[in-house]
């Protein structure tokens, strides 16, 4: 169980840099996951730990140990390939001993061992089928069985659930979590699905063409993210993202835009910045009278315990997500309200103005 | 629709005729008494039918002559020399070339012009082969067909089973990579099991290639019997002159009893055949 230190990393294949200059310290036995769009260089990030990838640049330690020149042999790293990559020509046992066989174990340890981990991950009866006769979920499993046999420090996986169907998916990130707590292995996890990682890890760190662009728990993500990219990329549906302008009207911030003007209460000089406005869709009430800035409500979507409803100001449109079953058509006019509270600003630069969560 | 459906059925058929009817003919011979074989006109439906082109008074093959008492060494020598110089070029040559080239050296352009080589007709080379041949002191043995069948043989192969392992995925081959496995083993133990289909074509064709090759075995090992070294073709031109008559019957009958092994070779490996040159083809 070592931790995992990233300095400085950089990444070029050819002229094209993937990863520029990322720092990462990722702590023994954390479930971790690098978040980001396709393009954003966290396979490569996760290849370069396993060793399957030369560095460009900067070092990567797995525990003490600086592992740049190592083979991925020798660095004792386990992996999940998105596509599971189990030999088709063996069965699920060989599969999962071939690990143990090339590393000269006895046949009986072998047995043990392979037998201990089959149980653990549920599969002991598929042991003698070949990987096309079972199911997707199973051939996860084995997958998973494969890297976990020889007792891996560092436990790398590559959008494994990607090939599952949705109600697969739910379940095995639910198996999944339980498992790294149980073995209290280092697990690197990548995806480009930020619901997967908020549900999953213990910490995440977000990329975006080559950067980290935020490290943190999955709540602070979600409430407090540090610039735009990560904003709108964490949470689903998005965040609604505004461009206009702040400007002082009286003793009040104001944030204004052709469509709209909003009134943000009492922020720091510093929110004077701002360029766009960031709001989730929790953070909004809609009502057919009273008070807020006056929208029509544009497209309904019910989702039972739920409702997202998009409504238009003028040309800006917003999202907002409501409890329970709601009275309104496409069509009417309404009135929307804002959470002031919850109200994020960013600069020019992207990135967020802090002075704006906390008055 | 329908019509063209006829069309191309009575298309193919024409064509399958076509090829199968020399078979056919060196059957009926093989079968015919030595009137119906010489009558004129042509006999395509045998009224008797006899087997004694293949076997009568202790004779093989209506033997008449003291250099066709039998096919055994002939078969021996055959079957040696094509399983060794099959086994030789798939294994120890087109297998690891093919790898070497599809994973390290990733060249279409090199695969290409192994293709290439292999569109040169044989008697080519046949001069220089017979020279090298001659200087290793390898004229009439098994090793010198042999260096002969695996240079020919090995181009094709190579061509493909590089489009074999072209389609073994690569995550397979990082897998075991992770797992622990050196590039040696990752090539033996993963990737050279995942192409068997395509090993399975190779050894059908090169085997079939090297049963019946008749022009380097001609020139290499052609010394009166018993050499060290003649192929079961050689032993069929034995019967086309024999005191200046052509011994059709017992030609055909040998015809027909060497060509057994590529014939059943052929059907039984049919499905990997195809699918070995359909599957297994170079993209590019």
């Amino acid at each position: 169980m070592s931790e995992v230190v990233i300095e400085n990393l950089t990444k070029k294949f050819g002229k094209t840099v993937v990863l520029d200059h990322v720092d990462l310290k990722i702590d023994a036995k954390e479930y971790f996951v690098l978040l980001g769009p396709s393009g954003s260089g966290k396979t490569t990030l996760l290849r370069l730990i396993a060793g399957l990838e030369d560095v460009t640049d900067g070092a990567i330690y797995i525990g003490e140990k600086k592992v740049n020149d190592l083979l991925p042999k020798e660095r004792n790293v386990a992996m999940v390939f998105q596509n599971y990559a189990l030999y088709p020509h063996l069965n699920v046992f060989d599969n999962i001993a071939l690990p143990l066989r090339v590393r000269g174990w006895s046949k009986e340890k072998i047995k043990q061992k392979v037998r201990d981990v089959s149980e653990t991950l549920h599969i002991q009866n598929l042991l003698e089928k070949r990987p096309k006769q079972i199911s997707g979920g199973e051939q996860q499993r084995a997958a998973l069985a494969r890297a976990l046999v020889r007792d891996p420090t560092v436990f790398l996986l590559d959008e494994p659930l990607s090939n599952l169907d949705a109600k697969l998916r739910v379940e095995a990130r639910a198996f999944l979590k339980k498992l790294q707590k149980e073995l209290g292995i280092t697990t690197i996890f990548v995806t480009h699905d930020q619901a997967e990682a908020t549900t999953m890890a213990t910490k995440i760190a977000v990329l975006n063409r080559g950067t980290v662009t935020q490290v943190d728990d999955p709540y602070a993500l979600y409430m407090k993210p540090n610039d735009i990219f990560t904003a709108g990329f964490v949470g689903s549906p998005a965040m609604n993202i505004v461009q206009g302008a702040v400007k002082r009207a009286d003793s009040e911030l104001q944030f204004s835009n052709e469509d709209l003007k909003l009134t943000l209460g009492n922020l720091t000089k510093d929110a004077e910045r701002g360029v766009s406005m960031g709001v989730r869709p929790e953070h909004l009430t809609l009502a057919k009278k009273g008070e807020g800035l006056d929208c029509i409500v544009s497209n309904v979507e019910p989702l039972g315990s739920i409702t997202y409803v998009t409504v238009n100001i003028g040309k800006t449109s917003f999202i907002v997500q409501l409890s329970g079953k709601l009275d309104l058509e496409a069509g009417t006019p309404a009135k929307i309200e804002f959470d002031k509270n919850n109200i994020l600003l960013f600069g020019d630069d992207g990135k967020r103005i802090d002075s704006t969560a906390t008055n | 629709m329908k019509k063209f459906s006829i069309l191309v059925t009575l298309l193919l058929t024409l064509i399958s005729l076509t090829y199968l009817f020399p078979l056919y003919w060196t059957l009926i011979t093989a079968l015919k008494t030595g009137s119906e074989i010489f009558s004129r006109p042509p006999i395509f439906f045998p009224s008797q039918i006899t087997l004694s082109n293949f076997y009568s008074n202790g004779n093989i093959f209506g033997a008449v002559s003291e250099t066709a008492i039998g096919s055994v060494p002939w078969l021996v020598d055959s079957t040696l020399i094509a399983i060794l110089a099959t086994l030789v070029s798939t294994f120890l040559i087109a297998a690891p070339a093919a790898y070497s080239l599809v994973r390290y050296l990733r060249s279409v352009w090199l695969g290409r012009l192994i293709l290439f080589m292999t569109m040169i007709p044989e008697a080519v080379f046949v001069v220089p082969f017979f020279l090298m041949v001659a200087k290793m002191s390898l004229l009439n043995t098994w090793w010198g067909l042999i260096v002969v069948y695996i240079s020919f043989t090995a181009p094709f192969s190579t061509w493909l089973l590089m489009g074999f392992f072209n389609d073994v995925p690569k995550s397979v081959e990082e897998a075991a990579q992770i797992d622990g496995l050196s590039p040696y083993q990752i090539f033996y133990r993963v990737s050279l099991r995942l192409v068997t289909p395509g090993i399975i074509a190779a050894i059908i064709l090169n085997f079939i290639s090297c049963w019946n090759e008749l022009l380097y075995a001609l020139v290499i090992t052609y010394s009166p019997f018993p050499a060290g070294a003649q192929t079961v073709p050689l032993f069929l031109t034995s019967f086309i002159i024999i005191e200046k008559e052509f011994a059709w019957g017992g030609l055909a009958a040998a015809g027909i009893f060497t060509m057994l092994p590529t014939l059943i070779l052929g059907v039984y490996a049919q499905r990997y055949l195809v699918r070995g040159l359909t599957m297994g083809s170079v993209k590019g």
